[in-house]
């Protein structure tokens, strides 16, 4: 069956719209990138605040023994909590779709709207593909949008101390550009995949949510001086996520297939 | 055992109407619906009758493109649902047992999304749509979101949904569940216009009633087929007589029981209904009635309800 943007499109259209009706929903979504935002943003303003703190340098020699004598501990320990606090941002991509796509999928089955939408002639990858956009669009301007508060934020906090803008950095925009939308798309895959399989919304947005749970792992390695975040490592992070992406891209046309969906759930 | 003829028939044009080929569907183990075999003709009102888990909605779903059949094929106005998906969702329309709106949407945006699923110029669809939502009573209501309306408003707009893409053949399951005496009679009303435009329509219900008033044709299922014919046929396929006596009929019940075919007996109104298996038992029943001291005052044959042959056949069935 030949792929027709169109129907992907209504699909991306209706889902969409009703978002933008669903203010719970919203609610819900915006209070992760203002945590994301506020949090790190008050920990700069700690460091800034208070930068000659004996106990800075304590820290700061925790991290790396061989910090110069001379160096700030409050600069260091601000460039180490912005390079951390990127893995707890990619949270956000994640877990946004997981909030959108829960519901569009096991929602449809909810309302009892997945039948007359399967009788039409909308196919299983048109359907992944308007119900993927409708989830990564909201994630990825959400992302973006939150990134940006966050840089003025920082910069402005950091500016008494640094005297120069800290953000964005090399790291920050090349992930948040590159990484983010990657991590969005897994989000929704496993979000689409596991609505796909249960009957309640709610049950898949809970279950879809532990898969943040590796990266909230990894941030907690990082904090505990156990991992070391770099470019490089996030690099790495974010080529496992693009083969995880095809996998789940694949194996959601499957689980959206007309059959399979209708004997289980019509 | 079938009571009328599910036989081949050569006179279903290729582009028109249904033809329902050996059709089978297996879930696991489980055997839903085995060898259907019947055809639908073009701008007819075909009734599919059973009781629940009989297998109509499982037949409708593969007669829609939503199931693949296990076995046997079936065409639906020339589009085969083993083949041809996609192009079989653009000619029929369905109108599924739960209405299936989206409640936050409004009823324009519910239906502007299904023109978009069917790529129709808004500009020539919204029209037929706002024709319909008029015709069904929605006029002025386009722009309120359907989480509002009331449980026969979604069914009625579900109704107009279906039509939005202007298909050639309509399963409608359940049309008037839910919908006050009017509203119903709208829908009943607007069936057989569309029927009259030549348009095919499969309708499941277990309203016998209306059924009779619609269907030219019907097919009883249970799993398969047990009966498909007219309708007029089906009920005489069975008689009844209707006996009037003098004083109480219920006394000559127990004198009726004992005849050799034993036939069922209801009581209205102070007539003895008595149904037959055909009319050469009527002397028999009469001549009982008498031996047992019964004064008749008229005995007039009559047609079995609808309602009556169905409940026979779905006994015939299980036995």
């Amino acid at each position: 069956m030949a792929f027709r943007p169109r129907r992907a499109m209504a699909v991306f259209w209706k889902d969409s719209l009703d978002l933008r009706k669903n203010l719970g929903l919203l609610l819900s979504m915006a209070v992760l990138p203002l945590v994301m935002v506020t949090v790190p943003i008050g920990v700069v303003w700690t460091y800034v605040s208070q930068p000659d703190h004996s106990d800075l340098r304590t820290v700061a020699l925790f991290y790396d023994p061989t910090l110069p004598l001379g160096a700030s501990a409050a600069r260091f320990l601000i460039d180490k909590s912005l390079t951390d606090w990127f893995g707890m941002f990619l949270v956000m991509p994640v877990f946004i779709p997981i909030l959108i796509a829960s519901q569009s999928v096991a929602g449809e089955k909810e309302r009892r709207t997945l039948e007359p939408l399967l009788a039409s002639p909308v196919s299983a990858a048109e359907l992944v593909a308007g119900k993927s956009l409708a989830a990564l669009v909201p994630a990825v301007l959400m992302t973006w949008f939150a990134f940006a508060l966050f840089c003025v934020g920082v910069d402005i906090v950091a500016w008494p101390l640094v005297q120069a803008p800290l953000m964005p950095n090399a790291l920050w925009g090349f992930g948040v550009f590159v990484f983010a939308p990657l991590f969005a798309f897994f989000g929704n895959g496993v979000a689409v995949l596991i609505s796909a399989r249960v009957a309640e919304a709610r049950m898949a947005q809970q279950l879809s949510a532990l898969v943040v749970l590796p990266l909230v792992g990894l941030v907690g390695g990082q904090v505990a001086g156990v991992l070391k975040a770099d470019l490089g490592y996030y690099a790495i992070q974010g080529g496992v996520v693009l083969v995880l992406d095809l996998i789940l891209l694949a194996a959601s046309i499957r689980v959206l297939d007309r059959e399979r969906l209708v004997s289980r759930w019509g | 055992m079938t009571h009328s003829l599910p036989v081949p028939s050569a006179e279903v044009p290729p582009q028109g109407g249904i033809r329902v080929r050996g059709l089978a569907k297996r879930f696991g183990e489980r055997l839903a619906v085995e060898g259907l075999t019947f055809d639908v003709r073009p701008g007819e009102v075909f009734g599919l009758l059973g009781p629940n888990g009989a297998g109509k909605t499982t037949t409708v779903r593969m007669l829609t493109g939503l199931l693949r059949p296990s076995e046997g094929d079936a065409e639906v106005w020339g589009h085969s649902v083993t083949r041809d998906g996609e192009s079989l969702r653009k000619v029929v329309g369905l109108l599924t047992e739960q209405p299936g709106l989206y409640d936050r949407l409004t009823a324009r945006e519910n239906l502007r999304f299904f023109m978009k699923l069917h790529e129709l110029d808004e500009a020539t669809a919204w029209p037929r749509a706002l024709h319909y939502l008029e015709r069904f009573g929605l006029g002025g209501r386009e722009n309120e979101a359907c989480g509002g309306f009331s449980k026969g408003m979604r069914q009625k707009l579900a109704i107009v949904r279906t039509l939005v893409h202007d298909p050639r053949v309509i399963f409608l399951d359940e049309p008037t569940s839910g919908l006050d005496p009017e509203s119903a009679r709208t829908v009943r009303d607007a069936v057989a216009e569309l029927a009259s435009e030549g348009r095919t329509i499969v309708l499941c219900s277990h309203n016998l009633s209306e059924v009779e008033r619609l269907c030219e044709r019907v097919a009883v299922v249970r799993r398969r087929l047990l009966a498909l014919g007219p309708v007029r046929e089906l009920r005489r396929s069975g008689q009844a007589l209707d006996v009037r006596v003098e004083g109480d009929a219920e006394v000559f019940r127990p004198a009726l029981a004992r005849l050799p075919f034993a036939p069922n007996v209801l009581l209205e109104g102070g007539r003895l209904r008595v149904m037959l298996a055909d009319e050469s038992q009527a002397p028999e029943v009469v001549a009982c009635l008498v031996g047992a001291g019964a004064r008749v005052h008229s005995v007039v044959p009559s047609q079995r309800p609808l309602e009556e042959v169905y409940l026979d056949l779905l006994k015939d069935g299980v036995a």
